[in-house]
């Protein structure tokens, strides 16, 4: 029992690698503290990276008025005083990556429309492999108007 | 259908013996063990089955009503030799019975008192026992965390003191609790959800570590945590204890107090249990979660206090055929969960409020009801022992959180709802069951269980979240077993188990609107969404097992071979929700089949005089494991852009086994060396190649044992120092991640004092002696990088009275 064990066991290796989600770059948007218009389209950006294959990409927008959510990054934003939702932004959505890409641009225009809330927002990208396996990134952004100068 | 109501016939169709007038005598005896101490709980057998006893507290027994003649009167009790010998009525008797100790292979290791039992002998599956004694010994934090110790044996920690049972890498609905004789209905369908159990309680564990469904029907494909209250006040007696432990770490206090009266046949005891503690160090002063860092005030882990208090109330009587016993009891908790990393993210909570005191509990935290009531009935007729149980049971659960917005739920939480905002869960199960089973001892070499056993199950949900739907289960089964003793040293066994199972699971809408999404990806209009469709579901099943027990004086062998199987669950077949424990989406499949499994197990055991080697392998096969599947799909509703993990079937191969090494270096002094080792793969599916989710790690446990005997003042002074060396955890299945290796130090010391004519035991541990900082691989707040627990100074200290009350008739 042992020895057929044993031959069970040396199978190749399986894939045991976690993708990654690259924001450091200049092109990447947004970044952690970084603010976005009311009534203006935004371009998300982003580079991930898998050993073998990517699978999906995953973004969340929601408020974050009550400040309960925090950014995956070790600097803290300055947020604006907790408040009520009225008509906060939401925004959820799932993009396939196409089968046997390790290295892909993410590059997504998303439209903020007049009429929702002004304040602190909380953007969360999710990122998987063929595999399974997972990345998470956490970015506190502002929505405001922009401010005609 | 035909073969059906054959069993019944066999199962209920007795044999009956005439009685005919006779003088009557009566045989009064005592059984004791080394000292002269009285062995309670022992079976005392005559003429293998003809009348059967148990002895009382003071380990007597009475065999009533016996014409003249000569007997073979057998005396059994775990950990002890079995005594045998005949007895010559010709008037009333009285007999003291002096059982000798087995060879204790592992006593201090990993168990203490009754480890290599008749259980281990005469049981072809590999068992573990253990007593009262070593609960209070090793006490943990849970009953999990008490039984880790054991080969084979570890809990799935999901924080906050509670944990789940994981049997050879098996756990969550694939172990099945028993508490007295009811199977324990609570901690199967919520992942956060321990066992509920009262520590205090329980006077004797017994642990399958294979798969049993055969006896115990579904859900024991992994194998089964048997909890006995078997203790009954001596005759005309009563009494009480009061068991008071401490725990520096989460500054836990607990008191159980426990009273008991008999009078002649019939008897009554109680329990109170109250325990509460603090949130609980770790030996960390912050923890990353994804790679953010989250302070921690003086190593506290933030809101993971929590209480509970447990009721117990137990009548019996006991009669010349018969023994009757009714127990009810009630368990309520509140427990916090760690406050940064509930929901769906990494959270920020207010830390002000949360550290200000560690005692308090804030959100989120979960209450829980579990109420219980089963009666039990023994009776012996002739050759026939029939054992009728009948139980209900209510578990009720609340989860609490703060109400935050997932998925298309509104920003402001309407008050036009039935549920407050706050409430993110609840479920409210009741469990009904039944048992009933006849033993045939046609000879002392022969006998045949003939069993029957049903359950309906009903579970209502509330609260804002979704993850398991409302359902309706029903199940029933019927077995057959036989045990042949082919000669002294060896014993065959055979069982064929036949089940039928229904579930009816309830369809659930959400109560907001969410985006209807058409096929080119625009919303076309908001509504309801359907969570889970209506569900009707049968199952049957077949399941057998043939096992043989060889016992020589020097190697004996056990072998079993058998099929389990379990029925899907309805979290499994429709689950449709966020695990805000695990940052995960769950999706059942309506279309799962019984998962089947396919188990040899073999044993093997050398005693010499002073060493011993046990090792016990074990091979297993799932045509189809039912797993819950990582995908690489997001949800874009409800899941908030989470990753959706599916409920698949796939092949799984496992094996693995203990091993178990025992040398007395000294009369005094034991040292002995414990193993395990858990390989799984998948063979087909998604994941093939991969192993299956929270593998235990390898590990070795070393342990030196100091007994010095019996002293003038103190008696069963131990001194006790377990070193546990656990290997890295290399092979994982997504989200998990690779664990080191850790090396921990727990001692235990404990004696008994005489005080007031009473024995008071005190126990002392310090557990993870170096204050080491490591991550256990089945823990839940492995992900999230939550070490464990810091040093932890346990004391316990149990103070028994007993009075007699009357005289003990002559």
């Amino acid at each position: 029992m042992l020895i057929f064990l044993l031959s069970t066991c040396n199978r190749d290796e399986v894939d045991n690698q976690r993708p990654e989600i690259d924001m450091s770059w200049d092109g990447a948007f947004p970044k952690n503290c970084d603010t976005l218009y009311i009534g203006e389209t935004f371009n998300f950006g982003a580079v991930f990276t898998d050993n073998t294959a990517l699978g999906s990409y995953s973004i969340d927008i929601h408020h974050n008025f009550d400040h309960h959510s925090h950014s995956t990054d070790v600097e803290d934003c300055r947020l604006l005083p907790v408040k009520e939702a009225v008509n906060p932004f939401l925004f959820i959505r799932e993009y396939e990556i196409p089968v046997g890409i390790k290295v892909y641009r993410a590059d997504v225009e998303i439209f903020i429309p007049e009429g929702v809330d002004e304040g602190d927002y909380h953007l969360f990208i999710s990122l998987t492999d063929r595999e399974g396996w997972r990345a998470e990134k956490g970015v506190s952004v502002k929505i405001l108007h922009r401010k005609s100068s | 259908m035909k073969g059906l109501q054959w069993l019944f016939v066999l199962a209920f169709c007795l044999p009956h013996q005439s009685f005919s007038q006779h003088i009557y005598y009566s045989v009064r005896g005592q059984v004791t063990h080394e000292g002269q101490t009285p062995l309670t709980g022992a079976n005392v057998i005559l003429n293998s089955g003809e009348k059967t006893t148990i002895t009382d507290k003071d380990g007597k027994f009475v065999l009533a009503e016996m014409v003249a003649g000569k007997y073979i009167l057998e005396v059994s009790y775990l950990g002890y030799e079995k005594y045998t010998g005949t007895l010559n009525i010709v008037s009333d008797t009285s007999v003291v019975i002096m059982l000798k100790p087995q060879f204790q292979t592992l006593e201090e290791v990993a168990v203490v008192g009754e480890y290599s039992g008749m259980l281990k002998r005469e049981d072809p599956t590999s068992i573990e026992s253990v007593n009262k004694q070593y609960i209070k010994n090793y006490l943990s934090g849970n009953l999990m965390k008490t039984l880790d110790r054991l080969p084979g044996v570890s809990a799935i920690e999901i924080g906050s003191g509670q944990s789940k049972p994981l049997i050879r890498g098996l756990g969550f609905n694939r172990v099945v609790v028993v508490e007295n004789g009811i199977k324990h209905e609570g901690q199967q369908w919520g992942e956060e959800h321990g066992l509920e159990i009262d520590q205090y309680a329980i006077d004797r564990i017994e642990i399958i570590k294979s798969p049993a469904s055969l006896m115990y029907g579904s859900d024991a494909i992994g194998g089964v945590i048997n909890l006995k209250q078997i203790e009954i006040p001596a005759e005309n007696t009563f009494g009480g204890m009061l068991d008071m432990t401490g725990k520096s770490n989460n500054n836990l206090l607990g008191i159980s107090f426990n009273a008991y009266a008999r009078k002649n046949r019939a008897f009554v005891s109680g329990r109170y249990t109250m325990i509460d503690y603090a949130d609980y160090h770790i030996p960390a002063g912050s923890v990353d979660i994804y790679s953010y860092s989250i302070p921690l005030f003086r190593n506290r882990l933030r809101n993971t206090a929590g209480n509970e208090q447990y009721l117990h109330f137990s009548i019996g009587s006991i009669g010349k055929h018969f023994f009757n016993r009714l127990f009810i009891s009630n368990m309520k908790n509140k427990v916090g969960f760690f406050a940064n990393a509930h929901g769906l993210e990494p959270r920020n909570v207010d830390m002000s409020l949360h550290d200000k005191s560690a005692r308090d509990i804030h959100y989120p935290f979960q209450e829980v009801n579990h109420f219980k009531i089963s009666a039990k009935s023994t009776i012996n007729h002739g050759i026939n022992q029939i054992e009728a149980i009948f139980g209900y049971q209510n578990n009720f659960r609340q989860e609490w959180s703060q109400y935050v917005a997932h998925g298309y739920m509104p920003a402001v939480f309407p008050d036009s709802l039935s549920f407050p905002d706050v409430l993110e869960l609840q479920f409210d199960k009741d469990v009904y069951s039944g048992a009933l089973k006849n033993t045939i001892s046609f000879s002392d070499k022969f006998s045949l269980t003939t069993g029957f056993n049903s359950e309906l199950q009903k579970n209502c949900i509330d609260g804002r979240g979704f993850i398991i739907p409302g359902f309706r289960q029903f199940t029933m089964g019927v077995y057959m077993y036989d045990k042949f003793s082919l000669s002294e040293k060896i014993i065959l066994h055979a069982g064929l188990r036949y089940d039928f199972g229904n579930i009816e699971i309830k369809e659930y809408y959400d109560w907001f609107k969410s985006p209807v999404i058409n096929d080119h990806g625009d919303t076309t209009h908001y509504d309801y969404l359907q969570r889970t469709a209506g569900l009707n579901r049968r199952f049957t099943n077949i399941c057998w097992s043939v096992g043989i027990n060889y016992n020589g004086s020097v190697f004996s062998l056990k072998a079993n071979i058998g099929k389990s199987f379990r029925m899907p669950i309805a979290k499994e077949l429709a689950a449709n929700g966020v695990n805000y424990h695990h940052f995960s989406y769950e999706v059942g499949n309506p279309k799962l089949s019984s998962e089947v499994s396919y188990q040899f197990d073999l044993g093997l055991e050398w005693k010499l005089s002073r060493i011993v080697l046990g090792l016990s392998p074990f091979l297993g096969y799932f045509p189809n494991y039912i797993y819950l599947n990582p995908s690489y799909r997001h949800d874009y509703l409800y899941g908030a852009g989470h990753q959706i993990f599916y409920y698949t079937q796939s092949e799984v191969l496992r094996a693995g086994g203990e091993i178990h090494l025992h040398y007395n270096v000294l009369k005094q002094v034991k040292a002995g060396v414990v193993g395990e080792y858990v390989y799984s793969e998948q063979l087909s599916g998604e994941k093939k190649g991969f192993t299956l989710p929270f593998s235990p790690p390898a590990n070795v446990l070393l342990n030196l044992n100091y007994s010095p005997g019996i002293g003038k003042m103190f008696n069963e002074t131990y001194i006790s120092v377990d070193y546990k060396l656990v290997a890295a955890q290399n092979k994982i299945v997504p989200p998990e991640r690779k664990t080191k290796g850790s090396q921990i130090v727990n001692i235990s010391v404990g004696s008994k004092f005489e005080w007031k004519e009473q024995f008071v035991s005190v126990n002392f541990q310090v557990q993870n002696l170096f204050n080491s900082k490591y991550f256990n691989h089945t823990s839940y707040y492995r992900i999230i990088n939550v070490p464990e627990a810091g040093r932890n100074f346990i004391i316990n200290l149990s103070i028994p009275f007993e009075h007699q009350t009357g005289k003990n008739r002559k």
